[in-house]
């Protein structure tokens, strides 16, 4: 019935498409027409529902690991990532080039006072500054800390897994080193394992408790015992696998970084005399925290312009937004990209650990300043679920 | 501090080269393109863009890789990629020689050689022809707010001169680098360290002095200083000096 098609079919309407076929199409129009909408009561939210300032809140898990010291579990929107922390005893022996500072006489009061806190405390931030920056020196020189990022999981479809770690995932791993370094986020004094200085006399008559500083110090501080040096070191592997990849990368990957370490306790290890080799405590009762610097969280804020394509600087002033905590689609369409690490764990402003911005020139200085609000503010977003997990 | 140093075209073989010496790091580079891309890489409606970093010793590591992926961002913001589609430029950038303070530690900072690798990129560039949007000048900035009060900025700090203390201010005070194009926008920032907006601000200023400050100082007070030109004023020159070279066929003196 030729005749009747004819008649029921309708009018020709404008061309329209549903929701996911514009946003494969014209992404670019489509986040634009979210965020712009025609009509002045409607609000200006993005494609995923959030205001362009809105964070997402962190889930995270601690301690899913069993086989590794410390593990963190973090979540935001689609991305999921873990990272896992195991530490690997380094005899000191078997470095080449110890820093010099490394072979002197320690004092292990004061250092095991310090190392009874755990956690990400503030209070524990500081010490002599100098000292500190020695310390952090000799930490880079025996290169303690190594992070490993994964992203051949299956990921995502961009990611084949099996493949060898890709440039991305290569400078991913590379930037959270660099930081891990830079904001002295773990106490070199956590990771040494001590014993007293050889002397012949000492050995012969002092059985294994005297070896152990723990018990050196927490008995009757025997007046023998003149100093300690370093035996071992504890190598912390930090490795970070995606689970699921929808945006916001690196800060996922350092806040599971950040929240793992939290998380670790390291058994409590001693220099055994007899066997010659450094044995550990069963008993996780004495195990202790790495009493972490502070509490950096990096925060990504991306600049979306449609209007400018692919040219620093247009003629005039276009239309452009800033949106925090991308997802993977949002990225997609930010050419310019800020991400700042910021730890307000001192109280007042935040101080600034990384700013790493790249791809344009619309963020000057009165919007670098918006960025680092937004980075305050998801350092308490984040500091809020860590701080939970600490208690 | 010596000043910053490029020639254009030291090699016959490739499209574009030039070397740049700048922070103690002296910095060869090349460019081959527009070139045949791999059909894996292919972008339909721009070109894909390429740079290899290769370390003075040894062979790259995961720090090149992020070096890389920096540079790319950049590049592919400043390269006119659309008027290109379907084909790559390729960038390859040698380090030469590093100043002795160099820490080849995978943790140490690789700022201190950005600013030098950004500038020789874009000499790279300019020497290859390639159409680009803007022009690009990049500079190290050293904030060392903590080893006391009142303590001055220090635009492009000399590495041999500060022995092994820039990896110091980096951890205390701030260690930035800026890159700035034509307009005078900053457009990569990378900084570390641990400092308050404001120090960020003042680097952000001093930089923008020495990359971009053709328009505040007149020719005059630049012939009298002498030392202190700002980096677009000794690109022009260099360029001009190129363009003399290439037209001297035309015999227009």
């Amino acid at each position: 019935m030729p005749a009747a098609t004819v008649t029921t079919s309708p009018t020709p309407t404008p061309l329209s498409f549903p929701a996911p076929i514009f946003a494969a199409l014209q992404p670019s129009s489509f986040l634009r027409a979210h965020l712009a909408p025609d009509s002045p009561s409607q609000p200006s939210l993005r494609a995923n529902g959030r205001r362009p300032s809105e964070f997402r809140k962190p889930n995270i898990n601690t301690g899913s690991l069993t086989h590794s010291h410390g593990s963190a579990v973090v979540r935001i929107g689609d991305t999921a990532v873990v990272a896992g922390v195991r530490g690997e005893i380094l005899l000191a022996d078997d470095i080449p080039n110890p820093p010099e500072r490394e072979k002197r006489d320690f004092d292990t009061n004061s250092t095991r006072q310090e190392s009874r806190g755990s956690g990400a405390d503030p209070s524990s931030k500081g010490g002599g500054d100098a000292d500190a920056d020695a310390e952090a020196d000799s930490l880079a020189h025996l290169q303690l800390l190594v992070p490993n990022l994964e992203l051949s999981t299956g990921c995502h479809p961009s990611h084949l897994p099996g493949s060898p770690p890709s440039s991305l995932a290569q400078s991913l791993a590379q930037r959270i080193l660099s930081l891990l370094h830079s904001t002295r986020l773990v106490p070199l004094q956590q990771l040494r394992i001590l014993r007293p200085r050889a002397r012949s006399s000492d050995l012969d008559d002092e059985g294994d408790e005297m070896l152990d500083p723990d018990a050196a110090v927490d008995g009757d501080g025997d007046g023998k015992v003149k100093g300690w040096e370093v035996v071992a070191y504890w190598t912390l592997y930090i490795d970070i696998l995606f689970i699921s990849l929808d945006g916001a990368v690196f800060d996922a990957a350092w806040g599971a970084v950040v929240a793992a370490l939290g998380d670790t306790r390291l058994p409590h290890a001693w220099w055994d005399a007899d066997r010659e080799c450094v044995l550990c405590e069963e008993d996780g009762a004495q195990a202790r925290g790495l009493g972490l610097r502070g509490c950096p969280v990096a925060a990504t804020v991306g600049v979306f312009a449609p209007g400018r394509r692919g040219v620093v600087g247009g003629e005039k002033e276009e239309e452009s937004w800033m949106l925090v905590d991308l997802d993977a689609f949002e990225e997609g369409l930010c050419r310019e990209v800020v991400t700042v690490v910021v730890d307000c764990s001192g109280g007042g402003n935040g101080r600034i650990h990384r700013v790493e911005k790249n791809g344009g020139g619309a963020v000057g200085m009165g919007r670098m300043r918006h960025v680092v609000r937004s980075g305050e503010e998801s350092w308490r977003n984040w500091a809020e679920v860590l701080g939970e997990l600490g208690s | 501090m010596p000043a910053p140093k490029t020639t254009l075209n030291p090699l016959r073989r490739p499209d574009g080269s030039a070397t740049h010496s700048q922070n103690g790091y002296t910095i060869i580079g090349a460019v081959n393109g527009p070139i045949e891309v791999q059909r894996r890489d292919e972008i339909p409606d721009e070109a894909a863009i390429e740079v290899n970093v290769r370390p003075a010793t040894g062979v790259g590591s995961p720090k090149e890789r992020r070096i890389e992926q920096v540079l790319t961002t950049l590049l592919r913001n400043i390269i006119l990629t659309h008027d290109y589609p379907r084909t790559l430029i390729q960038l390859t950038l040698q380090i030469l020689s590093t100043p002795s303070t160099h820490s080849t530690l995978p943790s140490a900072s690789s700022l201190p050689v950005l600013p030098a690798l950004i500038n020789t990129a874009y000499a790279t560039l300019l020497a290859g022809s390639i159409r680009l949007s803007t022009t690009l000048a990049a500079v190290l900035v050293a904030v060392p707010k903590r080893f006391g009060k009142g303590e001055a900025v220090i635009v492009d700090p000399d590495p041999e001169e500060g022995g092994s203390e820039l990896e110091a201010v980096a951890r205390k005070g701030g260690l930035h680098v800026f890159a700035f194009d034509g307009r005078g926008e900053a457009v990569l920032a990378e900084s570390e360290g641990d400092f308050g907006i404001e120090d960020w601000e003042e680097a952000c200023e001093a930089a923008r002095g020495v990359c971009c400050g053709l328009q505040d100082e007149s020719p005059d007070v630049m012939e009298v200083e002498g030392a202190k030109r700002s980096m677009v004023r000794g690109l022009r020159e260099l360029v001009k000096g190129e363009v003399e070279k290439e037209g001297r066929w035309r015999g227009e003196g």
